[in-house]
């Protein structure tokens, strides 16, 4: 009787759980069939009064011409490198930061964690006057690897703060024991503490690489040559003075998602997979 | 304790390093390979523009071994906000294509025009273009192009309602009135006063009503009568309903989009909305005709963008190279090209003779430019000014008196 | 060096990458931003002589300051409150297990991974009242007759903007707090079912206490990110109509760009900032005391 009845108040919770989550993806979807449909009309199309949802004569060719209109996989290149690049940047440098905060005993832990807080409150398009000067004395106006960098420095607060908190859960327990073993201070951060945070890791991951591949303001002032463009503001090309080219805007912008969406599909696993490995052993 | 205390010092000691370093104009034009480099930024017009520019590096490259041309192309979105990050970086182009000049001219970053654009270049220009961007007695600025700004009416609407192009305010009004009547659907008239352009919504009616941005003598007389009601005729067409329902946030763009497509019945707008309307496939029925006035003859609004030199103690080699530069561009062939490509008019006689010939239904338009008015963009206060009408337009749609705004702004301009 | 020694300095050796990369990339520059703060700085952008606190002063007794430091107080607060209201939620539904999560899971990524001018214009044009999509939608469903001015007034557009707003911030707490959640061991879960709590108290005892860390660290950011956010508001309004729909952050970069003031965009900043600052510590303070007893 007892457990007849939880089935059915089960069944009922998934039907509604279903029902809330088809929901949310409609909504969150909602835009994207917005452009995807624009991206299909001709501008008369797109502004014509008595509009219909769908394109009344579907120009696929939206889709191909915008490759050539504007060099679209260079961009998505250095959108990658940039983004890679920042993400590499931004953990070699967070994940020994964050070890320190969660591990050591020290002066100035908790002034540190203020300031790296602290270093994010000023606006970027302030910001980006003063980073321009650095740039320009350390001669990396134009180049990838500044962007890399400044990217890198933007993302430290959220590194370390969630790799911290991360760290924190986890027991030391098995890292010391580890270093009575022998192994040295790196190596049990490499081989014990790092695969058991993997959630944490995966999400800081995808966090850094979204911004910097999202990054607008920066790039713009400090990329001058067409080639080193991300796509960010490659796409800027179909944003004219005369007029907005919103079928190409939009069909560039869905290829420009598609990466990070792949990208995500890929490493999400993880973000249970890690949890497996520290309850087993917690 | 001590390290945290080294630590800091030295970040500290590096940042005042840096932002001394950071004033000392260290751009050396060392050229490569015994070439001599010449940057240029210039501003994204349309669709067009980055391509025309490839393929004039690429011949101007060719034709001239010696010289390394490099063009930026940045949208007009953004192009003010990246020229004054690289200026104070201390990183500005050799050449800039813009629409304004003073405020470099200000802080004596550019070089007079004449020194770097060779005689026979500089005669092409139509002098009262050339005066446009004179400060003191010197031109600082080359004009590359212009455009002109007419009433565009929808011939299918204005005949269905039965009403005459109308060349007066009263005229206007009475149409508009007329239109909305018949055809509830569309919006009448069509004002932008946003941020983007709100100026020249201002200019189009004070300058219709025998105002303006100044006086006679050149100095700021943005209260004047003839500003005030003609704010207040403007304001009047929105609150009637005559108008797009949000002139503060719809651009001219916006504007163009509801014109094209058969909603927006009568619109002031450059000379090139066939193109835009042409390029975007609209199929729409339109007419030009001038700007209804309210003083008599009609003013047309003329906006005009430039080239400058920026002053990095050029060698006698680089002078000449940006001469080339020059030259290159306003040979009238490529010139013509330049221009037509947008949609645009030209600021060269022999350029407007090239543009008659392959077209001339563009000869209105010539001699529009003639009789255009420009803004004062060569006052140092523009800027403010620009941002200042706007405002007062935007202020006075939501119901403060437009009288009280102008005395504010004028006292502000004026005072400083 | 001796051990003992070392001990001392190995913490800063850790983090030295970290501070250097910080130092140089993001201090300095907040250094010139003080000095340009502090000094008359001409149109083009060049920094002249110190001035004192001349651009503060001129910044706040201009008239239309309060009202955008206001606007700044409401969008911050909004927009990060209810997102993070809503990611944590989402982020409990998306915990649970069940057929299809991992697309949903690639489903709410999307509004992240869509750069904000991309995002914000695509608001604008799905709420526009003449080709908007939202309008020809609606009146395809029948649902209305006659096309809807969503934005009459300068409020109605700021609704829309914090919405776009929330839209865009919830995948980031989703995540964060997702990464929480799945840290946490199900065996306490299965203990509190055993000694008799209900869903709520479960929610309230074991997993809002053990996900705080990710919630506090995403709301700590989201207030600075959301606080200093521009392409929104950019895109759809440019702080029009007469800056009531100005945060801080347009109305700076109006200021510079603009009108040519960039010692007063500065100081703005500046004044930005000492908020900011003089917020989160408060929070940040308690925060880190708690974890330090």
């Amino acid at each position: 009787m007892y457990t007849k009845k939880l089935t059915t108040k089960q069944i009922i919770l998934k039907i509604l759980l279903y029902f809330v989550v088809i929901d949310i993806c409609i909504f969150t979807l909602y835009p994207y069939f917005a452009m995807f449909c624009s991206a299909l009309k001709s501008r008369a199309e797109i502004f014509s009064v008595n509009g219909t949802i769908l394109p009344v004569e579907p120009m696929w060719s939206n889709f191909i011409d915008v490759w050539k209109r504007a060099p679209l996989a260079q961009y998505a290149i250095n959108s990658l490198l940039i983004a890679g690049g920042s993400t590499l940047l931004a953990m070699l440098c967070g994940i020994p930061a964050a070890y320190a905060l969660s591990r050591m005993k020290f002066k100035g832990k908790t002034a540190f964690l203020g300031f790296v807080i602290v270093s994010q409150m000023f606006a970027p398009v302030v910001l980006v006057i003063g980073i321009y000067k650095v740039m320009a004395v350390l001669g990396f106006t134009d180049s990838i690897v500044g962007l890399i960098f400044v990217n890198a420095a933007f993302n430290q607060a959220f590194t370390i703060w969630l790799l911290r908190g991360t760290f924190m859960s986890i027991s030391p327990e098995m890292e010391q024991a580890a270093t009575i073993d022998g192994c040295t201070r790196i190596q049990a951060l490499i081989r014990i503490l790092l695969p058991v945070a993997a959630p944490g890791i995966v999400t800081t991951l995808i966090f850094i690489f979204i911004n910097a591949w999202n990054e607008y303001t920066v790039a713009l002032t400090l990329i001058s040559t067409d080639t080193s463009k991300p796509l960010t503001v490659g796409i800027n090309i179909f944003n004219g003075y005369n007029m907005i080219e919103w079928q190409y805007l939009f069909a560039a912008s869905l290829f420009a998602i598609l990466p990070v969406v792949i990208l995500f599909m890929g490493i999400e696993k993880n973000l249970t997979s890690g949890l497996t490995a520290g309850g087993v052993k917690g | 304790m001590k390290k945290k205390l080294v630590a800091s010092l030295l970040v500290m000691s590096m940042a005042f390093g840096m932002v001394a370093c950071g004033n000392s104009k260290s751009d050396d034009k060392k050229s490569e390979d015994g070439k001599t480099a010449i940057s240029v930024v210039a501003a994204q017009y349309g669709q067009n523009t980055s391509d025309w520019w490839d393929n004039f590096v690429k011949d101007f490259n060719k034709d001239n071994p010696d010289i390394d041309l490099s063009v930026e192309v940045v949208s007009w979105n953004d192009i003010s906000s990246v020229i004054d990050t690289r200026i104070s970086g201390g990183k500005e182009p050799d050449i800039l294509n813009i629409d304004v000049f003073a405020d470099y001219q200000a802080d004596d970053l550019l070089l007079p025009i004449q020194d770097v654009v060779s005689e026979e270049t500089y005669n092409k220009m139509y002098p009262a273009f050339l005066e446009q961007s004179e400060i003191d007695g010197t031109v600082w600025a080359i004009p590359d192009l212009a455009s002109a700004r007419a009433m565009y009416y929808n011939k299918d609407i204005l005949d269905a309602a039965g009403v005459e192009v109308p060349t007066t305010w009263d005229e206007l009004k009475a149409a508009c009135e007329k239109i909305k009547e018949t055809n509830p659907d569309v919006y009448p008239w069509g004002i932008d006063m946003t941020t983007d352009e709100g100026q020249a919504a201002f200019a189009y009616y004070t300058w219709n009503n025998g105002g303006g941005f100044v006086d006679e003598d050149g100095e700021w007389a943005l209260n004047s009568d003839a500003n005030v009601e003609a704010v207040e005729y403007e304001i009047g067409l929105v609150k009637d309903g005559l108008t797009n329902e949000k002139p503060a946030t719809e651009t001219r763009y916006d504007l163009q989009d509801l014109f094209g497509a058969g909603k927006l019945a009568m619109v002031i707008a450059p000379n090139s909305l066939p193109t835009y309307c042409a390029d975007g496939g609209y199929e729409v029925n339109y007419g030009v005709a001038s700007i209804p006035t309210n003083s008599g003859t009609s003013v047309s609004a003329g906006v005009m963008d430039r080239f400058m030199c920026f002053d990095h103690d050029y060698s006698d080699e680089q002078i000449e190279a940006i001469k080339t530069f020059f030259d290159y561009f306003y040979d009238d062939a490529r010139y013509s090209e330049w221009v037509l490509m947008e949609g645009f008019l030209p600021a060269t006689q022999s350029g407007a003779e090239a543009m008659v010939e392959a077209d001339p239904s563009q000869e209105s338009w010539i001699s529009i430019l003639d009789s255009c008015k420009f803004y004062p963009t060569a006052k140092a206060e523009w800027a403010d000014v620009k941002k200042g009408v706007i405002d007062v337009e935007q202020r006075a749609l939501d119901g403060e008196d437009v009288k009280t705004l102008l005395d504010e702004l004028q006292t502000t301009i004026a005072g400083e | 060096m001796n051990k003992k020694k070392f001990r001392k300095v190995e913490p800063y050796i850790w983090m030295a990458p970290s501070m250097i990369l910080m130092g140089i990339f993001i201090i300095i520059p907040i250094f010139v931003i003080l000095r340009m703060s502090l000094s008359k700085v001409t149109r083009a952008g060049i920094v002249k002589e110190f001035t004192g606190f001349d651009n503060f002063l001129k910044v706040i007794h201009t008239s239309a300051f309060p009202m955008v430091l206001k606007n700044t107080v409401v969008w911050t607060i909004v927009v990060v409150g209810l997102s993070t209201l809503l990611g944590f939620i989402l982020a409990l539904i998306l915990n649970n297990k069940f057929k299809g999560r991992k697309i949903a899971r690639a489903i709410i990524v999307f509004p992240w991974a869509t750069t904000l001018v991309i995002q914000a214009s695509v608001w604008k044009f799905i709420i526009n009242t003449d080709y908007g999509t939202l309008n020809t939608l609606l009146k395809t469903l029948g649902i209305i007759e006659k096309n809807i001015n969503w934005t009459p007034t300068a409020g109605a557009y700021f609704a829309w903007e914090i919405a776009c707003g929330i839209f865009v911030t919830i995948p980031f707490v989703c995540f964060t707090v997702l990464s929480g959640l799945q840290s946490i061991d199900s065996t306490l879960y299965e203990a509190a079912t055993v000694d008799g709590c209900n869903y709520w108290q479960k929610l309230f005892k074991i997993t809002i206490p053990l996900v705080k860390p990710q919630l506090t660290i995403s709301t700590i950011l989201n207030i600075i990110y959301v606080f200093n956010s521009f392409p929104i508001i950019w895109t759809m309004t440019k702080g029009d109509p007469a800056s009531k729909t100005d945060t801080i952050v347009t109305y700076l970069y109006k200021l510079a760009f603009y009108n040519g003031k960039k010692g007063e965009a500065a100081a703005v900043s500046v004044i930005g900032f000492l908020i900011l600052l003089v917020c989160s510590s408060v929070y940040m303070i308690s925060v880190l005391r708690k974890e330090e007893d």
